[in-house]
Parts: structure tokens; sequence; C-alpha cells
């Protein structure tokens, strides 16, 4: 067991729920979308995101269309389809589920231990 | 100073530094063996390439007069390197990048992937020991050339030592497909070597080699042996063998059998694998079979002693199962001999078949009868093996059709052909002129043949003695002695043949050409009976007859005639035959006539040594009959 691997994990479990999240807000190009992350101070590699587009784009959760750019090629800009907003519910309400259930659990934790400390 | 070069990167020129586009062609070749397996491979690195080329222009907009190895590291910095990627779907991945930090502790021996002429053997072994791949590459050159050992040890090392792939970069085998966006013919030799992961002139030229040296050996008849089959002159083999990898090779159509075909490096270690995979399925099938025969004794067994029918039963049919496996191989085999046997002795058939339908005929034979079950076999096997599942009826229904018409080629050859034997001609006894027939000793002797063909084979496709441009020589000659009626030597021949028609036969026996000469004591005979591709070959026979008078000596040479195991009999012969009561004399071997047959010279007589247990009737020329034991 070691912890950049459980983390690097648990990252992985939400990275796509945070593209997709991104992307909701309105059509993202990539770097837009690393930027955001980078912001939320969620570091990814740009070469981690272009894979996960384009299965989600092969999983009909994105589309995409050609915008013209002035600096350098033509760029891609994504946007979620109907599928791929159902698809974001499912996942929103997973997550929230997920993080009420660790919340709960680590506080218990928490207070358990504080309890501990005071007796 | 560095050089700088222009380079068209997604519709733009972007200039570079040399070393800075080796950073970067390195970076998106690593990209594409990562993504090897990841549907949309190519949009991935699209996508990737084009983000590149962005951030290009950016630089280049800000002034940079050209992309420097900093800019490249930057962005490759920025994209992240191909092991920090997070991926998800490959559960082996994280065990691997763990397993990658501790190896670091202790060094392992692996083949380079990524540096390599063959097998990346040798650049793995300069990896390991921290010297130059060249280094190490010369030294296996040198045992290889000096030693001709180096070729063993590396083959066993390519096999032994894990490939750095598969420890890198992982992923589903790599299936052998067709390649339809590079072929020549149908594509096999690009997806072999999309397999193999090397250069496609490689099994090209490996393909063309044969067809190349049979232009230089055709003029020397050195293209029909069988141990020249899979050899480097001219063999058919190798064209069967790539129609084979033809039906048997799917082709790649899709963007994931293109992925596939060329997805991970499969190397000596990865076939290993996977025949070790196919051995074990066959394992657990017998196993199962054996369960079932196991569970059949066991019931057998419980029914007690009343059920003994039962067990015979089984062993009968376990016995019968195993017959069945026998026939079935003895088969196969039997259809691969005679393929490589006909292909063997197809230069042969202008001396016996005749042009038009005969001709024809044979061409089917070889074709469909022949070449069409042995391909539709190896094709079954390899498919089976390889578990294709589409399942071609039509193609297999397409290989019946072709035998079928195979079998009605072979039948309708074989039937025009007895036809051609159907009459023997009519037989005369012909006076060879003797210069001098009163010798004491008389030696039966041919001229060498000047030149022998196929010796040493394991099987006989000697047809002639001798082969010259178009004439074949054969030596089918009888020898018969006979005591002569008095004191001087006599030789006769009796030419006989077959044909369509008696008067066919009798042409044909005319036309035998077989001159003998008397050269002191020996008799020198032709090297052969001439077969030409005009005359073909309709059983033409020479009954040669010596009359040995009483007293004198007699040889008859080895090299005068194929002996009796090889000569072509004429014992179908229906008419005016003459009996052949010789033959138990030995070759090479000297006789004496006496009053009351042939002995050896110390005194035995020959009909005595040879058929002790068969009463032999010898008519004598009085017309007394001698019978001996």
């Amino acid at each position: 067991m070691n912890i950049d691997n459980t983390a690097s994990q648990m990252r992985k479990g939400v990275l796509e729920f945070c593209i997709l999240s991104i992307i909701k807000q309105g059509e993202a190009y990539p770097s837009d979308i690393i930027d955001k992350m980078k912001t939320a101070n969620l570091n990814i590699f740009e070469g981690t995101l272009y894979p996960l587009l384009t299965r989600l784009k092969n999983a009909e959760f994105l589309t995409y269309r050609w915008i013209e750019s002035i600096s350098g090629p033509p760029r891609k800009y994504f946007s979620l389809t109907e599928k791929g907003n159902a698809f974001y519910k499912e996942l929103e309400t997973t997550w929230n589920e997920l993080a009420n259930a660790v919340k709960t659990l680590s506080e218990a934790e928490q207070k358990f231990s504080n309890n501990n400390n005071t007796q | 100073m560095k050089q700088v070069i222009n380079i068209n990167f997604h519709g733009h020129v972007v200039p570079i530094e040399v070393s800075a586009f080796d950073l970067l062609k390195q970076y998106t070749e690593s990209l594409s063996r990562y993504f090897a397996n990841e549907e949309g491979k190519e949009e991935i690195i699209d996508d990737i390439e084009s983000r590149i080329g962005e951030l290009f222009q950016e630089r280049l907009k800000a002034g940079a007069a050209c992309i420097t190895d900093d800019d490249v590291n930057a962005i490759i910095k920025s994209m992240g390197r191909p092991e920090e990627f997070e991926s998800e779907e490959q559960p082996g991945n994280a065990e691997r990048k763990t397993f990658q930090t501790t190896s670091s502790t202790h060094r392992r021996l692996y083949r380079d992937e990524n540096d390599k002429v063959l097998g990346g053997v040798c650049s793995g072994l300069a990896n390991y020991f921290d010297i130059d791949p060249i280094i190490v590459r010369i030294a296996f050159l040198i045992i290889l050339f000096a030693f001709g050992t180096g070729l063993l040890a590396y083959i066993i090392l390519w096999v032994v030592v894990p490939s750095t792939s598969t420890t890198e970069i992982g992923g589903t085998r790599k299936r052998l497909f067709r390649d339809p966006d590079n072929k020549l013919i149908a594509g096999v030799c690009s997806g072999l070597s999309n397999y193999f992961g090397i250069s496609t002139w490689i099994p090209r030229l490996l393909f063309l080699l044969p067809f190349i040296s049979f232009a230089f050996h055709f003029n020397r008849w050195n293209f029909i042996g069988p141990s020249h089959f899979l050899g480097i002159s001219f063999s058919p083999g190798i064209l069967i063998i790539y129609i084979i990898l033809w039906l048997v090779m799917p082709e790649a159509n899709t963007t994931a059998e293109k992925l596939e075909m060329k997805g991970e490096k499969v190397d000596m270690n990865s076939i290993k694998n996977s025949i070790a995979g196919e051995m074990k399925d066959a394992r657990n099938f017998a196993a199962g079979k054996g369960k079932t025969m196991a569970s059949d004794i066991n019931t057998a067994s419980k029914r007690g002693i009343n059920s003994l029918g039962d067990i015979i039963g089984l062993i009968f049919k376990i016995f019968g199962y195993f017959i069945l496996g026998c026939i079935g191989f003895a088969f196969v085999m039997a259809l691969f001999g005679v393929a490589i046997a006909s292909i063997a002795i197809f230069p042969f058939k202008d001396f016996l078949l005749r042009d038009g339908w005969q001709n024809i005929f044979a061409w089917g034979t070889l074709l469909f009868f022949i070449a069409v079950p042995v391909i539709g076999i190896i094709t079954w096997i390899i498919r089976r093996l390889a578990k294709i599942k589409s399942n071609r009826t039509t193609l297999r229904f397409g290989f019946f059709g072709l035998w079928l018409i195979g079998i009605f080629c072979f039948v309708s050859m074989i039937v025009l052909v007895t036809r051609d034997f159907r009459s023997s001609n009519r037989r005369s006894e012909q006076d060879v002129m003797l210069t001098n027939p009163a010798i004491n000793k008389l030696e039966v002797t041919s001229i060498e043949p000047s030149h022998k063909f196929y010796e040493n084979r394991w099987f006989r496709d000697e047809f002639f003695d001798d082969l010259d441009q178009d004439t074949g020589y054969l030596k089918n000659i009888e020898i018969r002695i006979v005591k002569s009626p008095n004191d001087s030597f006599r030789v006769t021949t009796v030419r006989s043949a077959r044909g369509r028609t008696k008067n066919d036969a009798d042409t044909t026996a005319h036309n035998i050409q077989l001159d003998i000469t008397q050269k002191d004591s020996l008799l020198i005979i032709d090297k052969g009976i001439a077969i030409t591709r005009k005359d073909k070959f309709r059983d033409q026979q020479v009954i040669l007859t010596v009359y040995v008078p009483v007293g004198k000596q007699i040889r008859i040479d080895k090299n005068v005639s194929w002996g009796d195991n090889f000569q072509f009999r004429n014992s179908w012969n229906d008419d005016d035959d003459i009996e052949i009561d010789n033959a138990n004399w030995d070759e090479n071997t000297d006789y004496i006539m006496q009053p009351d047959g042939l002995y050896t010279l110390d005194g035995h007589p020959v009909d005595e040594k040879h058929s002790p247990h068969h009463e032999k009737v010898i008519i004598e020329d009085n017309g007394v009959k001698n019978n001996t034991l």
C-alpha cells in the first residue's frame, strides 16, 4: 500500500465527474478544462485529459464541434449530450451519497477520538 | 550551434531544433505506444499533437525564433509523460507503477523494445551492463560468424528475457491481421511485419527469395526435389504458405482490429505465452474427456460383474477412437506425401501424358485433387488453433466443390492414361550383331549414366536413369540367360511397348532405340531406352536374351538394368508374352554355363541356391523338362 497510489486511485474515480461538471457549464476547450481544474487545485496532465475526453465522446456523453482559432489549428470544443446530462446526474447523486458517507464516517471518527482525548 | 529544421506539424510550418525534434518524436512515439490498445488511439494522439502544435504557435508568436529543447521539455512536462498518466481501465497499471519504483533498487535484465534491431537482446544486455549496445552487437556477430553458436544463445535470450514493453505498456495481446492499408497482394507480409514489429520488407523478401532464385535454378532442374520444398530454390511451398496465410488471417477492417494488429509488441515471449495457453486448453479438454471416460468406467464397475460387457464395450470405444485417430492422422500424412510426391513428379508429366485432355486433367488433379485438400486441412487446423470463429460456410463448400472437380479430373486422367496402355505390341525377337561371338567370357555392362539426379533422397524420384534436356533414359531392361545351342554367344532383343491400339503399340516399340555393341568381352548397352516428350512413356521394355554356350562364362553388371525391384513388369500382359524364367542369378557375379544350367564359378547351381523349395521347370532347347529342387 502506498499513499501516492491510493490518492491517484481516488482521483481517478472522480476525474470524469469533474470534467463533466466543467463542460456542463458551457462548451469547453481541453486547455480551458485544464486551467479550470488547476484553479480548483486539481492538477492533472493534459495527456491524461485527452483519452478521457475521447472515451466520453465515444460513449456518446460528449459531442464536439470545430472552432477556428487565431493561434494554431482549429480547436475542438466539447459539450454535453442528452445522454451525458443523464450520466452526469447519476454521477452527481452517487458523488453526493459518497461524499456524505465519507463525511459522516470521518466526522464520527473525529468525534470519537475527541471524546477519547477529553477523557 | 544547433541545426534547425522546418517541420510541418499539423498544418503549420514549425522551425525546430534537430535535438528538440528528436525529443518530440520520442515523445509522440511513447504516446502512441501507450495508447496502442486504446480505442480511438489516432484521435487521442491527434488531439495531443494539435495541442502541442498550438503551444508551438504560441511560442513562435511570442517571438521565439524556433522551438528549442527547453520548449519541448516544458510542453512535455505540462502534457505529462505516458508513465505519469493516470489510467483507469488497466488494473495492472498501478501494480506496474509500484513495480517500477521498487525495481529500481535491483537491476533486472530486459529486452529493450525502444532500441532494437531484431529482438532487443543486445541493447538489453548493454543496458544491464551499462555499455554501448553497439559493442554487444558486434560481439554477438563475431561469436555468430566465428563459432556459429551466437544465434542459439540469442534465440534463447529472446525467449527467456522479458521485454520492456510487457512491463511498461502491457495491454491486450497483438493479433495477426492482414493489413489492407499497406498491401501488395493481400497484405499478408505487412500484417506479419506489424505482428512482429519489423519492417515490411523483411517478410516480403523472405517470400520473394524463392522466386528470385527460381530464375537461377530453373534450367538445372533443381526445383523439384522434396528437400527443396521449403528451401531456397523455387518451392511451391512458399506459395502455398502465402495462400494459407491469406485464407487464415482475417483482414483488419475496423479501427479496433487495426489497433490490435499494431498493438502491443508481440515477441517470442508472448508467442510462448499464447502457445502455453493453447496447450492448457488442450489439456483441459483432454482432462474433460478423461473425466467422462472415468465416469463411464465408474458406472460400469458399479453395475458390477454383470456389466462386464459394458467394460468391454468401453474398451472397444477407446480402441475405436484410437484407431479412428490413427486413420485420420495417416490419411492426412498420406495426403501430404502424395502432394509432395506429385509436385516432384509433375515436371515429368510430359513424358507420360499426351497434350490435350490428359494434360488438362493432370493440372486439374494437381490443383484441385491434391492442393485443395492440403490447403483446406492446413487452413482448418490453423483456424482451429487461432480460434477464429467466423463460420465461413461458403469457404467450406468452395473447398468441397473444388475437390469434387479434382476427383473428376483424377479419375478422367487415370481412365485416359489407362486407355493408352490397353494394348501391347506384337513381339518379335531380333538378333544383335556380335563382332566376335566366339569369345570365352561375355560381360554385359552399360554406359554409366553421365549424371545422376537426386541421389541419396529419401524416396525414389529417379524416374529416369539419365535426363538430357528433354529426353529421359529408362533402363527397363530384362535380361534372360539361356543356354546356347552351339558354341558361340548369341544376343537377341525383344522390344515391347503399350498403346491404345495394337498399331500404336507397334509404332512405339519400333521407335525404341537401344544401342548394343560388343567390344572384346564387353557387351555395352546404351544408357537406356530413350523416352522423349514426343514418344511418351508407354511401358517400353527391352528383353535381352543372352545365349551362353556350354562351358563359357557370363557376367551381368549391376548398371545394366534397374534390378527386380524397379522393373516395370509386364505381368498384366494378355497376349503373346515371352515367358521370363530368369532373375535367379545375381548381378556382378561370374557364372559358367553347364549342360544342365547356370553355375557359379565355385560350382553351385543357380536355381538350387535361390529357390530350394520351389519346383522349377526349365525348358531346355531340346524340349526335355528338367525338374530341379
